[in-house]
């Protein structure tokens, strides 16, 4: 641990030191942070860095007194410029909350009041601390939402948050905590719950408001990429411990403790290529024609009853194809119909227009063979929902077995042990529940069941998103490898822009359901990609560039 | 099971269960006196040491009534509940898997018949089956049908849409094994705890239609039947009446806390609070 | 909420009564004991079995007389009270005002009780008042109407000193204290569950509500306590709280059959046990129908009232 001793005769707006923190439950008390010491000096933002279960949420919620019945702090202190916030009372404390620091939430979708007008939830901070008149405070409320770049404040007082979109919303909750002029404001992952390019444009407003006010911000992340975009000073935080603090240049171009150079090495960077293998050349192993997916109604007499839904495209005329071998990337935000397209090629979801794979062509749902399924298989999302429960994991495993008679009986058990391996999982996993595993391993079980039955392509749908960095980086080398190795052809689909680039042949984009561009990965910055490609690209921060990580990775 | 124990509802609950178990099973054997024995030298006394909890109109020991009386009374919630649950999950689980118009025609019937209060609904049955034990546990099992299926299709449609499912049929799985092997045994929960909080609802119709001469009928000693025939006497002696009252609200209770403790078992969100 | 909305769901509560007649008159249909015996007496003959069932039209096909019932039902006619010789929408008309009254002081008593009181124990969710109230409203959940009504009337109507009358009716036109004289235990002992079940569900809906993100952030913003709750918590709370409450009017509806039988209250639950008693069909038919409106037309009610009280519930 390294603690800063910069020269300067300002006091730290924030200074925390030597702070310990752990939860009482019924087993014995759970350390959540040991020893914490930090500053942040007037004007600076401290990027604090961590996976979850880090305890960065627990120093937010320590500095802003705001702990749970069983909280046992430990040791330390905690000042605001000089002011020890532990010694205050409740009522001193109500009175520093959102108008000396404030804080800015990760989900702007729960961190707003449903049934009370946006206009009054930003105007009740400037009534309860500034002591402003009801009028005055809507007055003052919308000019801060104007300068939070809402463009029609007046409209957006008098709305609830479910007629706004995500980042208006989230422009609602910074106009309130910059509302009152506070001296530090905690940003707790802002962007997360934001598409891509929603997410770069609050990130813009962050460094204006930022430039504009001075105001002190702790920014907390899991993110190290965007941390490194924003933050002047960073710290890294692994189980409750500061295992890295200084300036962003120093910490990723020389991370001191292996945990930080691990995180570091884990970012995802375009330039560090992941996949050296080409695809084969010849026919393409599969082909879209033309595929269109609608969402509406079903058609019922007795449903009349219901309300009329809409028709949605969830997918327009997209044609594209896919050699053996190759992974093609797809991205997007959400509702773009990347999703729908893994649905659709894997049966889950009706389709128009034809799928060719090998030299059979399937121009519906309802036209997909048993050999189409067992040579496409999908990984979700969230390993959590994708793993029955009740079954064990030899039982998951064993499943595409019997099911495509791949093995007689007697060898399934030696076959799960197999696949357990590849997927570098202890073969006494085969035991075990799902719910005994973490999220990371169980995403290696699901990889493990779609290579289980041979396939010859497997489509990824967003598998790394709802893993930790450091699990992610892992997740996708170990795809790789295993695409490597049996030759499998891949569609990636995923909203991470870095991550595809390193380990993609090819990238496709799409946008409200259309494919807008389709172009090799060495390609990305080529002059002729389509604008919102460009836009994408842009919205993403490229990591600061580690400098003797690079080799490691 | 451990998360149940350690919650103070599911200790409570377990607790009450477990008593009211024995006393279903053990009752008849350890109870001092015969049930239906008259005592004529001592009507309706109040508690004493050799009448623990009083006598009756006839003289008949209370507290020997009581534990035969469990029997009647309990099972009958239980088995009512169970056959309900049985028949509502196999309407419920048709339903939700048929989809379709299967599904609209059997939710529409549903809701006509949620509409009619369930003490009603339970009236007109045992209306049409004649009073008695048997008959009026058919009854309300008629009458918890519609609830059940309704439950137990809602859990099968939110378990339809996650993703291990929708990995079974990317991979070609058979319905048949769909529904056995990956539907039911992850549906069975929210089902289970329904039931359970069911039981309580059951022994207090149950009870009711005993009180009002549609349930067992005399010389049973079901506990709102008991209540029933004491009424004329309740101003004079009040245990006979509260007595077995006290009794049903114990074992609605037990089951009431118990099923609750589930609930927040199987529900990870309230699990944390 | 569109005009659509609302004449969709009207439709459905038609539906659901349509559904209702049919259930009805299949059970009504399948009963034991022939309607002329009922009437006649166990002494009669088959031959004026015979000629009342003629007259009475009970030997035509079931079908037939279904759909005669119906049409006639929905004009207004319910048909003849078999054991009373009166018309059923007379005998049905007064008892129905009598029960909504008993239903009615009832369920504003039990609203302006359980609400508070399930809010209370969620904003001190852990202290001494919540356990207790929790306590009462656990007990509350487990005791039947029957037990509640035999326990109450031991102690305040006991014949030596009765505080208050053990039965009876004595119309608000009459007399209003006389009225709610007679109204206070009926009403007490219907009205003990469901304030215990609808304490229950309210301070577990608020306890979500007071456990959600955006209480959090309003604590953040440095609210006050009450503020927080008054202005953030309570109009969250409201719209479950009023979902809670319809759902339990189904279960008020069978619990005046048994508490009106007990207190002999003249309403729709008293007469219900009496017909099914006698096996005097048109009148059963006719509370069955009538309970089942009130059911489902107090549930359209609720949703109107959530969709006031709750800006993001928009009926199409």
């Amino acid at each position: 641990m390294t603690r800063q001793e910069e020269p300067g005769k300002r006091h730290p707006v924030l200074e925390v030191r030597d702070y310990s923190l752990a939860y009482g439950t019924p087993t014995g008390p759970v350390e959540a942070l040991r020893n914490v010491t930090l500053s942040i000096r007037p004007g600076r933002t401290l990027g604090l860095v961590g996976e979850s279960g880090s305890g960065k949420t627990s120093l937010a919620w320590a500095v802003m007194r705001y702990l749970p019945a069983n909280a046992i702090e430990r040791s330390g202190r905690l000042e605001l410029l000089g002011e020890d916030l532990r010694a205050k009372s409740l009522e001193e404390i109500q009175n520093l909350r959102g108008r000396r620091i404030s804080m800015v939430f990760q989900d702007p979708g729960t961190s707003l009041n449903p049934v009370l007008r946006l206009g009054d939830q930003v105007a009740e901070v400037l009534v309860r601390h500034r002591s402003l008149t009801a009028k005055e405070a809507r007055q003052e409320g919308e000019a801060w939402l104007a300068r939070t770049g809402i463009s029609r404040p007046s409209d957006m007082m008098n709305r609830y948050p479910h007629e706004a979109s995500g980042g208006e919303k989230q422009r609602v909750v910074i106009a309130t905590a910059f509302a009152c002029n506070p001296e530090m404001i905690i940003f707790d992952e802002p962007t997360t719950a934001l598409d891509i390019i929603t997410a770069r444009q609050i990130l813009d407003l962050f460094d204006d408001l930022h430039d504009e006010t001075g105001v002190t911000a702790l920014y907390i992340s899991h993110d190290l990429g965007l941390v490194s975009r924003i933050a002047q000073d960073v710290a890294v935080i692994n189980q409750g411990e500061i295992v890295e603090l200084g300036s962003c240049e120093h910490v990723f171009a020389r991370p001191r403790s292996s945990y930080a150079r691990n995180l570091v090495a884990a970012v995802p960077h375009p330039d560090h290529r992941i996949i050296n293998t080409e695809p084969d050349d010849g026919d393409d192993l599969l082909r879209l024609d033309g595929v269109n997916v609608r969402y509406g109604r079903g058609k019922n007499v007795l449903d009349f009853l219901q309300p009329r839904r809409e028709m949605v495209h969830g997918a327009r005329d997209v044609s594209f194809g896919l050699r053996a071998g190759e992974i093609l990337g797809i991205v997007g935000e959400s509702g773009s119909g990347k999703s729908t397209i893994a649905k659709a090629l894997v049966g889950l979801q009706d389709f128009e227009g034809s799928i060719t794979f090998g030299t059979k062509s399937y121009s519906g749902r309802r036209r997909i063979d048993r050999t189409y399924r067992r040579a496409v298989q999908i990984v979700f999302q969230h390993p959590d929902a994708s793993l029955n429960p009740r079954q064990t994991v030899g039982k998951i495993l064993s499943r595409p077995l019997k099911l495509y008679g791949l093995a007689p009986r007697p060898e399934w058990a030696r076959r799960v042990r197999e696949l357990l391996r590849s997927v570098l999982l202890p073969e006494d996993y085969a035991k075990r529940f799902p719910h005994e595993l973490s999220g990371g391993e169980k995403q290696r079980v699901a990889i493990a069941r779609a290579f289980a039955a041979e396939p010859q392509l497997v489509i990824c749908d967003e598998i790394t998103s709802s893993l930790d960095v450091s699990v992610q980086a892992s997740v996708a080398r170990l795809l790789v490898e295993l695409q490597q190795k049996t030759g499998t052809a891949c569609l990636f689909i995923t909203h991470d822009l870095n991550l595809v680039r390193q380990l993609a042949h090819r990238i496709a984009v799409m946008q409200n359901g259309d494919l807008v561009d389709l172009f090799c990965s060495s390609e990305a910055r080529a002059p002729d990609r389509h604008p919102y490609t460009t836009q994408l690209l842009d919205a993403v921060p490229v990591p600061v560039e580690p400098e003797e990580a690079a080799v490691t990775a | 099971m451990s998360e149940l124990i350690r919650h103070p509802t599911g200790m409570v609950g377990a607790g009450l269960l477990s008593i009211i178990a024995l006393t279903v099973i053990l009752g008849p054997f350890i109870a001092p006196y015969d049930p239906q024995a008259f005592h004529p030298a001592v009507r309706l006394t109040g508690p004493s040491a050799a009448h623990w909890l009083g006598t009756d109109q006839f003289g008949r020991d209370i507290f020997s009534r009581l534990l035969t009386g469990a029997s009647p009374t309990i099972l009958f919630g239980v088995g009512a509940t169970a056959l309900g649950v049985l028949a509502g999950s196999i309407i419920g689980v048709t339903a939700a898997v048929a989809g379709g118009w299967v599904d609209s025609v059997i939710m529409r019937t549903l809701d006509g018949l949620l509409a009619v209060p369930d003490l009603l609904f339970t009236l007109l049955i045992v209306t049409i089956l004649g009073g008695g034990i048997g008959e009026a546990m058919l009854a309300v099992a008629v009458a918890f049908t519609p609830g059940m299926a309704r439950i137990a299709r809602s859990s099968v449609l939110s378990i339809r849409t996650r993703e291990y499912i929708l990995a079974a049929i990317a991979r070609d799985e058979s319905r048949a094994y769909i529904i056995v092997q990956e539907v039911i045994p992850n549906a069975i929960g929210p089902i289970i705890v329904e039931a359970t909080i069911r039981v309580s609802f059951a022994i207090m119709i149950g009870a009711t239609l005993g009180f009002l001469g549609l349930g067992a009928q005399p010389p049973s000693t079901e506990w709102g039947l008991m209540v029933a025939e004491a009424r004329q006497y309740m101003y004079r002696s009040p245990w006979v009446v509260a007595v077995p009252g006290i009794a049903i609200a114990v074992a609605a209770l037990g089951f009431n806390l118990f099923g609750d403790a589930l609930r927040d078992a199987f529900d990870p969100r309230r699990r944390r609070r | 909420m569109s005009p659509a909305y609302l004449l969709r769901r009207l439709l459905a509560v038609a539906l659901v009564l349509w559904i209702v007649t049919i259930a009805v008159f299949a059970i009504t249909m399948i009963l034991p004991g022939n309607a002329a015996i009922m009437i006649l007496g166990e002494y009669a003959t088959p031959d004026q079995v015979a000629a009342l069932e003629e007259r009475l039209g009970l030997n035509r096909p079931a079908a037939f007389q279904y759909f005669e019932w119906l049409f006639n039902l929905l004009q207004g006619d319910f048909g003849m009270s078999l054991r009373l010789s009166l018309p059923v929408s007379e005998v049905v008309g007064s008892a129905f005002r009598n029960s909504a009254m008993l239903a009615a002081t009832a369920l504003v008593t039990v609203t302006v009780v359980a609400v508070p009181i399930g809010m209370l124990a969620a904003v001190k969710r852990g202290t001494k008042a919540d356990l207790g109230i929790s306590l009462v409203a656990y007990v509350g959940t487990a005791m039947p109407e029957f037990v509640t009504a035999t326990l109450l009337l031991v102690i305040f109507a006991a014949p030596g000193n009765p505080l208050l009358p053990a039965g009876g009716f004595i119309p608000p036109g009459e007399s209003v204290a006389g009225f709610f004289n007679h109204v206070i235990l009926p009403a007490g002992a219907l009205g003990l569950i469901l304030t215990a079940h609808i304490a229950r569900q309210v301070r577990s809906e608020m306890s979500d509500v007071l456990a959600s993100d955006y209480i959090r952030a309003a604590r953040l913003k440095g609210l006050r306590e009450r503020r927080v709750i008054r202005g953030h918590a309570l109009p969250n709370s409201l719209a479950p709280a009023v979902a809670v409450i319809s759902l339990d009017v189904g279960y008020l509806l069978g619990g005046i059959i048994v508490v009106e039988e007990i207190f002999a209250w003249p309403g729709l639950g008293r007469l219900l046990i009496l017909a099914l008693e006698n096996r005097d069909l048109p009148v059963i038919q006719a509370i069955t129908l009538l309970l089942a409106m009130v059911y489902a037309l107090s549930n359209l009610l609720s949703d109107i009232v959530i969709a006031a009280l709750d800006p993001r519930v928009r009926y199409e």
